[in-house]
């Protein structure tokens, strides 16, 4: 396990050499990137059952104090700061350190993090295939995922938010990748900017917990959290804090306006940031920090608040978009929102379990989408229809994926959705579980729209010229279509040594699987509904679909605008913060220059163009003031010698 | 002996003659004269300053003598170097009215 | 001691400045040997300062290298005394690094190239005299000898441009940077006599920063006289560190500079001022110093924002940098007045990595406006296409200036709010804010200017020629190589930070 740290290690190594040697390796350098996962993956494997071996006497690790989970952690020097020494003083010296983490959590997003990177990277071999920039697209790829590896693997919050950083990076520059495109390039800068606000407040909460505990460690932080080390009130502002860069990352409301954009980027990396990168480091921060959002319950109560709204608006949106890729960035942002509610709701298990299972199903989803786009070079879902005749296998593991986020029983959304419900159901106001539903309702919506509507129906003439996308597609998404049909099954306890996720991803004890029954069917209800009245809508034509529009037309514009918080940010941008700007610029120009530099300098030659009447230049007036000088001075040694 | 206060208003007078001059001339070669007078007028001062001093045993101060004959070459100098600048403005103005010459100023 | 040791110092003052004088009598007319010879002297201080760097024991800390040459004695008692501590080394390194990038840079001038590179080379010169001296005395010295070349520099090879609403001219530029300079100085002098006269009280008048340090212990300095001296050279000095309100020389200067000027003017020039805080003011006044620090951490903070946002709505390349600097130096004055050790050893760490970052980013931009004659970036816009070397090292070095992890500056700005969040906890804050705006600006310029679709009206720019390439290259590596691996510089600031601290 100690060889963890070679997981990052290995896609970080390969950048520089795709980046220098890409150009002559043969397939642009992009088996290394692949290579690299691979053994990422591999070493996955090697660590998991290495941990499932390990036990609190294991070299390294120790049950955490706080979570309850088995950790190991392994630590080595970065470098130190101020005072040479080796006491842990807080007024002398910072010593920051690379260290590793491995415990459940790490363990469960490095699997789903190298798995959907590899899917996506052999995925793309076909699907960027001739890309003028194919060695740069690996290096980048390669990178981004070395940093998300890096962040699940850090066990100290320095080398977090350094990793965190690097992934912000990376999606700028995934997403912008493009970069002749100006919407590529406005994406990719607003992506950075928007989630670099989010940063700003983990920075500050980092440093936060610093000043309180001394030292970057999480499992310190924790510890001094919950045993009343640290006040109340700067635990709440911490974790509050931290949940503003989680906010941020994964697209929580009002940080949310980057992500929809973000498609902008290769299709491919869509599904890399909304199922096993970007968009988990913020529901995974939150996990990680459990421990202080529990010491806190005020910021819990913040987490599953924003989590609701988010869910709830992105829903709406997401259910009158008519671009593929936006239905399936709001869908995600929905998703991650309920994420965030079960997180507030204490459902951490939940949480990280609807994590996976969205993860798959949802990178399942964009390379569908991207095999729909390769086919047609349509991403408008009204130009669709009927695509099962020419692509029948994008459109059946399409529709896995969109059955499984619609939460139909059996598969893996159904699942973790209905552990989320439970949580939110036991911890929560009634009225939290009202609006779940709602929800839920919602997403099942989207998704059978989505899923009918481009390739159910009519087929659309337009697209004669589709056609199935190559095998090296079909293939990685048939594996992810396995794990969004059958990786629901985690959840139970089965005979054997296996107990349920809850006995393996747990926060404080270990719990089994459970279901509530009413809940359960009252979701199958819900979404079987919302499938069956999409079909009638979508596929048979139903008319009754347009008295609805027209029955709510004003409020469909609004959400059709998306609730007008891009305007609002443009506003405040424009009007505000360049204005602000531009105020400040020509303070310094105008006040600080010319005023109060040029001000004094131009009072020097005033003074001097009047002074310098005096000076007449004819020989006779020198003359004079020789003389009247000559005879002051007689007079003054006059007086002086009276 | 004369008195020397004689020599000394004489020495003023040709001071304050000279001086007039140089303040209402307007012609640059009268000026250069007036100064001429000037110079001449402090001459006289020192050399009748120093033939009335208290003699030191036999021996004769001249002091004002040699001071005298230094001014008088250097007065010579100079009344060459402002003849030459009063030609050459000569030349390019055709004037030596001081007046129309300001150059002396910023 | 090896010989080395005992000559190092003088050497690397001398080496410079001895090529200057050597370059004047190189024929006239024949730029590529003044470049040449420039080149080859800059060689060998970038070798010495490398190895003054290595050798310095950090495991022993304290003055190093230290070797008095008696000039003056009582009752004046001046003495060029030379010796290195850890703080001064990553300058003295940082010092040698750009000197080296911004002789190879200035290929390009190619009017009265001898006499450039004799005032480059004669500041190089003075640069590395205020870092290594010990004397006050030679200490302004050495400072006016790295502050008065700028004003021939700018004024003679510098370029004027019209803004439309307003004109900077190259004789505006320098002048304003001279007169701004000129009179910090006077403040600096001011203070630096104070220091005599208030030592010839206790004894014997001097300006040796040894015999004046130990006063300053044994309590000769009364607090009335630390408060009133100490801000003498927080500002004297301040104003080339470029100390709101007084920074606004440094932009002006940066937009009418050369290229190889303004990579030493911002990556080298504005890291004396924050020095001779550190090395003048705090060592000698610290009572003085600990009173003063509010301002000087408000002051700071507002540098941080201000220049930030100033930055925000320039539309020159250079005017952007230019506030940028403002901003940046505004962390290593924050650094500064934490009297935190983290705090100070991030801003000394800043100080290095912003010079390195910066000289780069200047050298990029003289590259772009060697060939396309525009700053504007409305004007330009996809250089991507056309300059990619070019596009990708200034995008390295926006990335380091927003803090990005993995690069230099992250590593520094954050030992900076480390040390800044235990002692003012509310201005660490708007600094950390401060950063995000960075990322506003600076993405907001690469947005513009080297993404997007590539523009015709550049179809004939080149790409950067094999010097500026290796310059590039070289930085780049500089700023990876200390942010992902900053111990061989912290580890030798942390053990001059303590003396630098004083009584602390």
């Amino acid at each position: 396990m100690e060889w963890a740290w070679l997981i990052p290690v290995f896609s970080f190594a390969v950048v520089p050499l795709i980046i220098l040697f890409g150009k002559y390796l043969p397939g642009k350098g992009s088996p290394l990137a692949i290579l690299a996962i691979i053994g990422g993956f591999v070493l996955f494997w090697v660590i998991l059952f290495g941990f499932l071996n390990a036990t609190p006497d294991t070299e390294n690790c120790h049950i955490a104090e706080k979570t309850g989970a088995l950790t190991c952690s392994y630590q080595r020097t970065w470098f130190d700061a101020g005072f040479p020494g080796t006491d842990n003083d807080v007024d002398k010296r910072v010593r920051l350190t690379w260290g590793i983490i491995i415990d459940p959590l790490a363990i469960a997003m490095l699997g789903l993090a190298t798995f959907v990177a590899l899917m996506v990277q052999i995925y793309s071999l076909s699907y960027m295939k001739g890309d003028a920039r194919f060695d740069w697209y690996y290096a980048f790829h390669a990178l981004f995922i070395a940093a998300m590896l890096t962040l699940v693997l850090a066990d100290n919050f320095l080398l977090l938010y350094v990793a965190w950083e690097l992934v912000g990076l990376c999606s700028y520059l995934l997403i912008g990748f493009w970069f002749e495109r100006p919407t590529a390039r406005e994406a990719a800068k607003k992506a950075f900017i928007v989630t670099r606000i989010g940063d700003v407040g983990l920075l500050i909460g980092i440093l936060l917990l610093w000043r309180e505990v001394g030292s970057f460690s999480m499992a310190d932080a924790f510890v001094a959290a919950q045993s009343g080390a640290m006040s109340q009130g700067v635990a709440t502002a911490a974790a509050l804090l931290l949940f503003l860069g989680a906010m941020g990352k994964s697209a929580q409301f009002p940080f949310h306006v980057w992500l929809p954009d973000a498609m902008e980027g290769p299709t491919p990396v869509s599904a890399l940031i909304h199922a096993a990168t970007m968009v988990a480091a913020g529901v995974y921060l939150v996990a990680r920090a459990f421990p202080l959002f529990a010491a806190s319950g005020d910021a819990l109560l913040v987490v599953a608040i924003i989590g609701l709204v988010t869910a709830l608006g992105a829903a709406t949106i997401a259910l009158v978009s008519t671009d593929l890729k936006r239905i399936l960035a709001y869908s995600t942002i929905s998703h991650l929102g309920l994420m965030m509610l079960s997180l507030g709701a204490f459902g951490y298990t939940a949480a990280l379990f609807h994590l996976l299972a969205h993860g798959f199903s949802k990178a399942l989803l964009f390379l569908g989408a991207g095999s729909v786009m390769h086919a047609t070079d349509e991403l408008d879902i009204r130009k669709m229809g009927g695509l099962r005749k020419v692509m029948p296998l994008t459109a059946i593991l399409f529709s896995i994926g969109a059955l499984s986020l619609g939460g139909i029983p059996i598969l893996a959304g159904f699942w973790s959705k209905d552990e989320i419900l439970i949580a939110v159901n036991d911890h929560l106001h009634p009225a939290f579980i009202v609006l779940t539903l709602l929800t839920v309702l919602l997403s099942a919506l989207y998704m059978a729209r989505a899923m009918f509507v481009v390739f159910y129906g009519r087929f659309a003439n337009a697209q004669e010229h589709a056609h199935e996308s190559p095998p090296l597609m079909t293939i990685t998404m048939a594996l992810l279509g396995v794990l969004a049909l059958f990786f629901g099954f985690m959840a139970f306890n089965w005979p054997g040594s296996y107990e349920g996720i809850g006995t393996f991803l747990f926060y404080d004890h270990p719990e089994g699987f459970h279901f509530v029954w009413w809940l359960g069917i009252l979701s199958t209800v819900l979404a079987v509904a919302a499938f069956g009245y999409a079909y009638l809508a979508y596929v048979k034509r139903n008319d009754g679909l347009a008295g609805l529009k027209g029955r709510f037309a004003g409020l469909l514009r609004v959400v059709e605008n998306k609730y007008y918080i891009d305007e609002a940010y443009q506003w405040s941008v424009d009007r505000v913060a360049l204005t602000f700007s531009g105020f400040v610029a020509w303070l310094d120009r105008a006040v600080v220059n010319d005023v109060a530099v040029n001000g004094p300098a131009n009072l020097v030659r005033r003074l001097g163009e009047v002074l310098k009447l005096h000076v007449t230049g004819h020989v006779y007036s020198y003359a004079l003031a020789m003389a009247l000088g000559l005879i002051g001075l007689a007079i003054f040694w006059w007086i002086q010698s009276v | 002996m004369v008195p020397l206060v004689y020599f000394q208003l004489l020495s003023v007078a040709l001071f304050i003659i000279g001086l007039y001059g140089v303040m209402a001339r307007r012609s640059a070669v009268l000026i250069v004269m007036s100064i001429e007078l000037m110079l001449n007028a402090v001459n006289i001062n020192l050399i009748a300053a120093a033939s009335h001093r208290e003699g030191t045993g036999s021996f004769i101060n001249f002091d004002g003598q040699i001071i005298a004959i230094f001014i008088i070459t250097v007065a010579a100098a100079e009344v060459g170097l402002a003849m030459a600048i009063i030609m050459r403005m000569y030349r390019n103005r055709a004037t030596v009215n001081v007046d129309e010459i300001d150059l002396m100023k910023w | 001691m090896s010989n080395f040791d005992q000559s190092a110092l003088l050497l690397i003052i001398l080496a410079p400045l001895a090529g200057a004088l050597l370059s004047v009598f190189l024929p006239r007319g024949r730029p590529n040997d003044a470049w040449y010879f420039a080149i080859f002297v800059s060689a060998i201080t970038l070798i010495l300062s490398l190895l003054l760097f290595a050798r310095y024991d950090f495991s022993a800390g304290g003055y190093q290298f230290a070797r008095t040459y008696e000039w003056l004695d009582a009752p004046l008692n001046i003495d060029l005394s030379l010796a290195m501590d850890g703080i001064a080394a990553p300058l003295v390194l940082l010092n040698g690094i750009v000197l080296f990038g911004a002789v190879l840079i200035s290929q390009t001038i190619k009017h009265r190239t001898r006499d450039f590179f004799v005032l480059l080379l004669a500041l190089g010169s003075g640069v590395f005299g205020v870092f290594v001296v010990q004397d006050l005395f030679f200490l302004f010295f050495f400072y006016e000898l790295a502050v008065l070349p700028m004003y021939l520099l700018i004024g003679v090879w510098g370029s004027s441009t019209d803004f439309g609403s307003f004109v900077r001219t190259k004789e505006y530029g320098a002048m304003k940077l001279m007169l701004f300079l000129v009179a910090g100085s006077v403040l600096i002098w001011i203070g630096i006599l104070a220091l005599y006269v208030a030592a010839g009280q206790a004894g014997s008048p001097t300006f040796s920063l040894v015999t004046l340090g130990e006063l300053s212990q044994s309590g000769h300095f009364g607090p009335d006289f630390q408060n009133w001296v100490f801000p003498l050279f927080m500002i004297g000095f301040g104003v080339l560190a470029g100390l709101w309100p007084f920074h606004t020389w440094s932009p002006d200067g940066h937009v009418a500079a050369p290229t190889g000027v303004s990579m030493l003017h911002a990556g080298v020039l504005m890291k004396l001022g924050a020095f001779g805080i550190i090395r003048v003011g705090m060592a000698l006044l610290p009572e003085g110093a600990a009173a003063w620090m509010p301002v000087l951490i408000v002051l700071g903070t507002v540098n941080v924002i201000y220049g930030a946002i100033s930055a925000m709505s320039q539309r020159d390349l250079k005017y952007i940098i230019g506030y940028s600097s403002v901003s940046h130096m505004g962390y290593v004055l924050m650094g500064i007045a934490t009297l935190h050790p983290v705090g100070l050893t991030g801003a000394v760490l800043q100080m290095f990595s912003h010079g390195i970052m910066t000289a780069l980013m200047f050298a990029m931009v003289g590259a772009i406006y060697e060939r396309s004659h525009v700053r504007d970036i409305t004007v330009l816009n996809g250089l991507m296409k056309r300059m990619g070397t070019t596009s990708f090292f200034f995008a390295i070095a926006g990335l380091a200036s927003l803090g990005l992890p993995g690069l230099s500056g992250f590593v520094a700005e954050f030992m900076v709010f480390t040390g800044a969040f235990r002692t003012y906890l509310p201005l660490a804050v708007l600094a950390v804010i401060g950063a995000a705006l960075t990322a506003v600006y600076i993405l907001r310029l690469l947005a513009r200017t080297f993404f997007g679709e590539a523009d015709p009206q550049w179809e004939h720019l080149t790409d950067a020629s094999p010097v500026e390439k290796t310059v590039g290259a070289a930085f780049v590596l500089i700023l990876l190589f200390v942010g992902v691996w900053p111990a061989p510089l912290t580890r030798v600031i942390n053990v001059s930070v303590e003396s630098a601290l004083g009584l602390f």
